[in-house]
């Protein structure tokens, strides 16, 4: 499993490492926020070395959640040609195992194009319309290698989840840092819908794909979306709104304070994106434990712990 | 022979004018000589070959086209061709101008019905009973069991069917055009309030709030029952259950007041109210306020997944497939229905094997009459509101609606042919003229049975 060092990534592990059936190999470039017991590897995600431990260690399910270097949401340029060297080298690592039966793939919702011309719900087909930013380009061009390399090697399913914005009381994300703040630049005039998934949902979620493995694409978020201004009021959090370019620079400015504030954030946070979650309940048989309200309310940390949900 | 002659030299916007006053269908795609043929049919079938025996204006033919002619003849082609003098040419056609103009100047058509929108007795009755109606559903004795995580307690009335209310499960209040707090009215304000700043309820993907949509509901029905006083025929043809595709000619101008009193009309007249879904143009998802206002009362953009999403979950969906080409129309052309696009609502519902409801509406291009378009307005906006897609904006006159009475008439619901027709496009253009065709038919009969546009 890549990506062991994130605070999904590294649950995830502590959960599948309980089971008997089950052996980790962890890997990853940083050091995990999660401990775990099982073996970790401290690899460069860039280099061909994770494509000879893959072919070492020779699993028979690669969970794949670094799929995109981190870097790429900080805007590096270099980062690109390397997450799509790692990318490759891994997928023909897969190629060239001869145990590997299932491959998770994480993906992320940034994938589809937010704005005004795209349809109100995004199901796993839609293409959207507008420029995607350059992250969700980043992303869309992983899923293409790995739509690529699917039909190559038909004794391997494969399966890519586009997770919606992962809130939760230890993430480090984008839209997890923007909801956090204490005062809130929004767009005046405009109250987006915003899809999130809880941090132990997103968990479960790689539980059941393990558990179904169906081949294809599968949005990962909670049965239904919230406006803005319900999350934030929620949350306790105090909405500023601004017009076009105040609130731009508003989120330029905390960029600078040390926040991703990646380009698809302004544009989503006029439009919002929703996602269909039909397939999720159907085919990969995944119903989130925790619905929108209180997902949000777990995210800033108010639900009652142990209380009846 | 003569006839023709006559009318050959006439312009053809004055035929259009003939033509509108005769309620030829399909007018407005003809071109002139086409006109001239249709008004000569028309004037064959209605009287014989001898014209002259309507000259006096009390013939069979002019008889019911009395009143709308009259009215039309203050702004449309009438005093145009009056101004002309009396050319001998004009033989035939000034004549129904002429008995207009008489009519016109015996009883003022419809000014006395101009103040009607003041005497609330019939509204006050209305409201009544729609409140009866709605208290059928809820059950005041019992308040809803739902508590929030944190504490908070719904003090809504439950349903009679459930133990909890409406928004928290009670009935699909999605579907059901019903209001949470049992009735409508500014008393309930307070609770919903409440409820809008808990977020105690989930909402639909699409954005429908069913707080926010029910208060948007308590205004407009100020302008449905008080203003407009909207009068409704044929709301039985709206099926109580499934999805369906409402279409609708459209009007207006400032406002799409159509829209809501459509979406209103089903509200508060259907036996089992249901929310019109309208698809709206994807401008309004620009449009600061409106885009998010839109969504959670109820509305929908018009893209194939949204359609398709609400279609696939059994709604009722309202399209107005005029478009801009038929909210801009400048008055004189008013109730003629325009193209009715690429019969993309006829390919939707035969895919999905849904009834189509044709539903005319009168009353829409009056209040706010369209004297022409402009893109020099829409350049001024743009100027104030950089980021909008303006293009054109219609010039009116006044700023506040006139108060017209709405009429609103569902037709005969068209049911789905089979999912072949959806790939045969000459099918489609076929069931859509059809569909466009009817409600033309409608709106003119609607329209000679009104006696003004105010009453």
């Amino acid at each position: 499993m890549t990506g062991a060092s994130t605070w999904v990534g590294g649950k995830l592990v502590a959960l599948l490492e309980q089971r008997d059936d089950v052996t980790v190999f962890a890997a990853d470039e940083i050091d995990p926020v999660v401990r775990f017991t099982s073996p970790f590897a401290r690899l460069a995600m860039d280099r061909t070395e994770l494509a000879y431990h893959l072919l070492d260690i020779a699993p028979d399910v690669v969970i794949h959640l670094l799929t995109v270097d981190r870097s790429i949401e900080m805007g590096s340029h270099r980062a690109r040609e390397e997450s799509i060297r790692g990318n490759q080298a891994l997928l023909g690592a897969i190629g060239r195992s001869t145990t590997v039966r299932h491959v998770i793939v994480k993906s992320d919702a940034s994938r589809y194009p937010s704005g005004p011309r795209n349809p109100s719900i995004m199901s796993e087909s839609t293409k959207g319309s507008g420029t995607p930013s350059r992250y969700g380009r980043e992303i869309a061009d992983m899923e293409r290698s790995v739509a690529a390399a699917a039909p190559h090697h038909p004794d391997v399913t494969y399966t890519v989840l586009r997770l919606a914005p992962i809130f939760g009381a230890d993430i480090v994300n984008p839209v997890s840092s923007y909801l956090r703040l204490r005062v809130v630049p929004t767009r005046l005039g405009f109250d987006p819908r915003i899809h999130l998934i809880h941090q132990d949902d997103a968990v479960q979620a790689f539980v059941a794909a393990l558990a179904s493995a169906p081949a294809g694409a599968f949005n990962v978020a909670t049965t239904g979306p919230l406006y803005l201004s319900r999350i934030l009021r929620l949350g306790r959090r105090v909405a500023q709104p601004l017009p076009k370019r105040p609130f731009e620079s508003a989120l330029d400015a905390l960029q600078r304070t040390g926040l991703h504030m990646p380009s698809h954030l302004p544009i989503m946070l006029q439009s919002g994106l929703v996602l269909d979650t039909e397939a999720m309940t159907g085919t990969l048989g995944f119903t989130p434990a925790l619905n929108a309200r209180q997902t949000v309310l777990a995210g800033y940390g108010r639900l009652p712990v142990g209380g009846s949900l | 022979m003569t006839d023709r002659d006559d009318l050959l030299t006439l312009r053809k916007t004055e035929l259009a004018a003939l033509a509108r006053a005769y309620g030829i269908p399909g007018r407005s795609k003809m071109n002139k000589t086409e006109l001239v043929e249709a008004i000569i049919d028309h004037r064959l079938t209605l009287t014989g070959p001898e014209m002259d025996s309507r000259s006096a204006g009390t013939g069979p033919a002019t008889g019911p086209d009395d009143g709308e002619v009259s009215f039309r003849s203050k702004g449309g082609a009438g005093q145009r061709r009056s101004r002309r003098g009396p050319g001998g040419r004009d033989a035939d056609a000034p004549r129904i101008d002429a008995t207009g103009a008489d009519n016109a100047q015996a009883a003022p058509p419809g000014w006395d019905a101009l103040f009607q929108f003041l005497d609330s007795t019939q509204s006050t009755a209305r409201r009544t009973a729609l409140r009866e109606r709605h208290r059928a559903f809820f059950d005041f004795d019992r308040p809803c069991r739902w508590r929030s995580i944190e504490g908070h307690v719904c003090r809504l009335p439950s349903t009679v069917e459930s133990a909890n209310c409406a928004l928290h499960g009670g009935l699909d209040i999605v579907d059901l055009a019903l209001p949470v707090a049992g009735h409508l009215g500014f008393d309930t304000w307070p609770e919903l309030v409440r409820h809008l700043a808990l977020a105690t309820y989930d909402v639909d993907p699409i954005g429908l709030d069913p707080v926010v949509a029910e208060m948007v509901w308590h205004l407009v029905n100020f302008l449905y029952f008080d203003y407009f006083r909207v009068e409704v025929t044929g709301v039985e043809h709206i099926p109580a259950t499934g999805g369906a595709i409402v279409v609708a000619n459209h009007g207006g101008g400032a406002l799409p007041y159509d829209a809501f009193m459509l979406t209103s009309a089903i509200a508060n007249e259907a036996a089992v109210p249901r929310r019109l879904r309208v698809i709206g143009t994807e401008v309004f998802d620009m449009l600061p306020w409106v885009s998010h206002m839109y969504r959670k009362s109820g509305g929908a953009y018009a893209s194939r997944a949204d359609a398709d999403y609400l279609l696939s979950n059994e709604r009722l969906l309202g399209v107005f497939p005029e478009g801009e080409r038929g909210f801009m129309k400048p008055v004189w052309e008013a109730y003629e229905v325009q193209r009715f696009g690429r019969g993309g609502f006829v390919e939707m519902a035969e895919h999905h094997g849904v009834p189509i409801v044709p539903a005319a509406i009168v009353g829409a291009e009056e209040t706010h009459p369209v004297v022409g378009v402009s893109e020099t307005l829409a350049k001024l906006v743009r100027m104030v509101l950089p980021q909008q897609r303006v293009d054109k904006m219609a010039v009116v006159l006044n700023p506040i609606p006139l108060p017209v009475q709405f009429h609103i008439r569902f037709l005969p619901p068209v049911t789905p042919a089979g999912i072949e027709t959806a790939a045969d496009p000459l099918a489609v253009l076929e069931r859509t003229e059809q569909i466009q065709q009817s409600i033309q038919t409608a709106l003119d009969g609607m329209l000679r049975d009104r006696r003004s546009p105010f009453s």
